[in-house]
């Protein structure tokens, strides 16, 4: 598995792709820093404190920002293939298809997991300048690295609600069905982020888990997990079943 | 081809290759196979050796030189810094031959190998074919439709038409079968179909503009053409011929396309 990851990441080799996430990545801790900002200049008294930042952040980046560059990742990621004719020198090798897309998922998993990190590592960044500028409450590495695990969680909740985009960018062979699906998707979370409805809808789930706000909606926290679970093992298991039976033409 | 190399899955039947089932031990008869299906498909961000590497990784058994040997044999090596996308027609197909062979295969599934390519590459590509099976024993499983390709460098040939094999000959036994005939260009064609089916009993002609072809299996050239150039009839060429394989095959399924 290792051999097929590191293949995939040959694949991206003078890829503007990795460049454009990055940025999309960076977006999110940019616009917080312009929303500190612009609270500084309003209220100058107000506290803001580095935790609140990367707790603001979460939503962000899961329901928008990082949500949509992990869908164009995906389906670049799987589109690709068919786009550069590339399946048919790919699948005649002594590899299984389903090894094949394993590879794919794996190498989707650590995208996300190094972009939430350029996401981390930015809110970092930024929040230092504004702490050497105007002074951030609680500002030190030690609170940084305690949203770690919780960037972790959110990568991992990110992963599982693109599973269906993959199978829609397979299914389609393309980037057009899967961005278009997903702005319906983000319009979706929109609405509900802040309702109780948002505990079973899977995108605004995940936000509700990491900030622990699903009891609060009066549905049970088993609930929205097992409507995750099931969203991502519907988007694995299409996928995987799809490209099994595939004719490539 | 595409059902031999997984592409497309079969809707009945089995698929043989090296004497088993090619699904059973899959990594080890794949790892005998090099294959081209048409334009060949490589990634675009990437150079031609890069994406090798990447083919040599899947692999796993393929060395950096066996990389490099076969980017030389195709002559790509020099083209170190170019993106694939930057690749001309023939640098694509040969860069798909390349990675056909890099691990030295046993069977190489070659569909429309010669696609863009120039007279001089098509040729290259045809002597390094030949020598590949000659030194090496690799079995060359080829489909095309330029005949005249075939020919010259197959010693078994298969003509499937509308989805059935219809024929499957090796060449000496077809060289047998193609029939010679004696091409004389006149003035009157018809008129002299005429003539030498009066005075010399022939039977077996074809005429096709100024040109008729005589097919006997005993020529009397000579004789003919005396005969001819007696009646009035102005002979300005006589050539001695044999069927081409695209004649043979189109005479075979009955004058439709060959597929």
């Amino acid at each position: 598995m290792l051999n097929l990851l590191y293949c995939e990441l040959l694949k991206l080799r003078h890829s503007k792709m990795i460049s454009i996430s990055v940025l999309g990545a960076v977006a999110v801790p940019f616009m917080l820093l312009v929303e500190e900002l612009q609270t500084h200049a309003e209220h100058p008294e107000e506290k803001i404190l580095l935790d609140q930042v990367y707790a603001n952040s979460v939503l962000y980046m899961l329901i928008l920002a990082n949500m949509m560059v992990s869908v164009a990742i995906a389906s670049y990621l799987f589109s690709r293939e068919y786009a550069e004719n590339t399946w048919k020198t790919i699948l005649p090798l002594p590899i299984s298809r389903t090894k094949v897309l394993a590879g794919k998922f794996l190498t989707l998993f650590i995208w996300d997991l190094g972009l939430t990190l350029v996401s981390w590592f930015s809110i970092l960044f930024f929040s230092g300048i504004f702490h050497a500028i105007f002074g951030m409450s609680e500002y030190s590495l030690f609170t940084a690295f305690r949203w770690i695990p919780k960037y972790f969680l959110l990568t991992i909740f990110m992963f599982a609600t693109t599973t269906p985009f993959v199978y829609i960018a397979q299914k389609t062979k393309g980037f057009v069905a899967p961005m278009i699906t997903s702005a319906v998707i983000v319009l979706g979370s929109a609405a509900l982020c802040n309702q109780e409805w948002g505990a079973l809808y899977p995108w605004t789930a995940s936000v509700l888990l990491l900030q622990g706000r699903v009891e609060g909606t009066g549905y049970p926290v088993w609930l929205s997990i097992t409507i995750l679970i099931f969203v991502s093992g519907i988007g694995f298991m299409l996928t995987f079943l799809h490209f099994k039976k595939e004719d490539l033409k | 081809m595409k059902m031999m190399l997984q592409l497309v899955s079969p809707t009945a039947g089995k698929i043989m290759m090296f004497g088993k089932d090619h699904r059973e031990q899959m990594k080890d008869t794949y790892q005998k196979i090099g294959s081209i299906i048409e334009t060949p498909g490589f990634y675009t961000n990437l150079t031609g050796q890069e994406n090798l590497e990447i083919l040599a990784r899947f692999r796993k058994n393929v060395s950096k030189a066996s990389v490099k040997h076969a980017l030389e044999v195709v002559g790509l090596d020099q083209e170190k810094k170019k993106p694939f996308s930057d690749y001309s027609l023939g640098m694509k197909q040969r860069l798909g031959i390349a990675a056909a062979i890099m691990h030295e295969p046993e069977l190489l599934i070659l569909d429309e190998p010669i696609n863009g390519l120039d007279p001089i590459g098509i040729s290259e590509i045809r002597q390094f074919l030949c020598e590949l099976s000659r030194t090496k024993g690799t079995t060359i499983f080829i489909s095309s439709h330029v005949l005249s390709e075939i020919e010259q460098i197959a010693d078994m040939i298969g003509v499937i038409n509308q989805g059935k094999l219809v024929e499957e000959v090796n060449m000496k036994e077809l060289h047998k079968r193609k029939r010679k005939y004696v091409a004389f260009t006149v003035s009157d064609a018809l008129s002299a179909a005429k003539i030498l089916e009066n005075q010399c009993n022939v039977r077996d002609y074809d005429i096709q503009d100024h040109m008729i072809k005589i097919f006997e299996t005993e020529f009397n050239v000579g004789y003919f053409n005396q005969i001819l150039v007696e009646n009035q009839l102005v002979v300005t060429g006589i050539n001695t011929c044999e069927d081409n394989l695209e004649n043979y095959f189109s005479e075979l399924i009955g004058g439709g396309g060959i597929a």
